[in-house]
């Protein structure tokens, strides 16, 4: 029998990101920005943030389901100013 | 008697038990001053002990909280009651329900089981006399069959207690 093997000398890295939100988590699914929200599995374009007018971030996917869960105006779960979408 | 029976709630969402793990985990590292989850194998239901705050009306006193999650945690609000006794406070009503704006109309999804235990004490430390609400009989009265303190229409008159 024989084994062939070789050393990995080498790694690059493609490209790295990260989001440019000022907390490290979602504050309605408490995962972090850097992941995805519960009912996602990729982070990413699949799972992105999304800013409101008060400058407070969120997994889209949260800030939509608190958003039309509500029967009138919904607020930033965070400060309470009625919720818009940063334009 | 204050809320429905386990077995007639619907299980909790995905992502509603994902946040519940969390909040849990959170507790266990750091839980509010004063409470004490009592360990069980329901995520569903909590049961909070609470101490009443050192220098105030409810110091050496200790309560039960009894947090039920519904199914779209957090997107809705958890139903919070004192399991009678309740505190003798302006708004606790004997049956252990809690006149508590974020409880209700005021909750928002980025709110915790931790924060609202500490809002509870907040309420308890800052109350200057122990009485029941003026209307606790007939509350009372209208809640019988079991009904949820999240179906009544409540009027948050009085913040300074």
């Amino acid at each position: 029998m024989q084994f062939w093997w070789t050393y990995k000398t080498e790694w690059h890295a493609v490209a790295s990101w990260t989001w440019d939100a000022h907390d490290e988590t979602c504050g309605i699914c408490r995962m972090a920005f850097d992941g995805c929200c519960t009912d996602c599995k990729l982070p990413g374009d699949d799972c992105p943030l999304i800013w409101g007018a008060c400058n407070h971030a969120f997994h889209l996917h949260c800030i939509l389901k608190w958003v039309n869960s509500q029967t009138s105006q919904a607020h930033c779960p965070m400060c309470r100013r009625e919720w818009q979408f940063k334009e | 008697m204050t809320s429905p029976s386990a077995s007639s709630r619907k299980a909790l969402s995905k992502i509603a038990t994902n946040r519940l793990q969390k909040e849990l985990m959170e507790w266990q590292v750091n839980p509010p001053a004063g409470f004490k989850h009592k360990v069980t194998d329901n995520l569903q239901r909590w049961i909070i002990e609470v101490n009443g705050a050192p220098g105030t009306l409810y110091a050496n006193e200790v309560f039960q909280l009894q947090v039920d999650f519904p199914e779209h945690y957090p997107m809705e609000a958890p139903q919070v009651v004192f399991i009678p006794p309740a505190p003798l406070h302006p708004h606790i009503y004997s049956n252990g329900h809690i006149c508590l704006d974020i409880l209700y109309d005021s909750w928002s999804p980025a709110m915790t089981v931790s924060s609202v235990c500490i809002s509870i004490v907040s309420m308890l430390s800052s109350s200057t006399s122990k009485q029941r609400p003026a209307d606790d009989e007939r509350y009372v009265k209208n809640c019988r069959n079991g009904r949820s303190p999240k179906e009544t229409r409540w009027w948050f008159h009085d913040d300074k207690v």
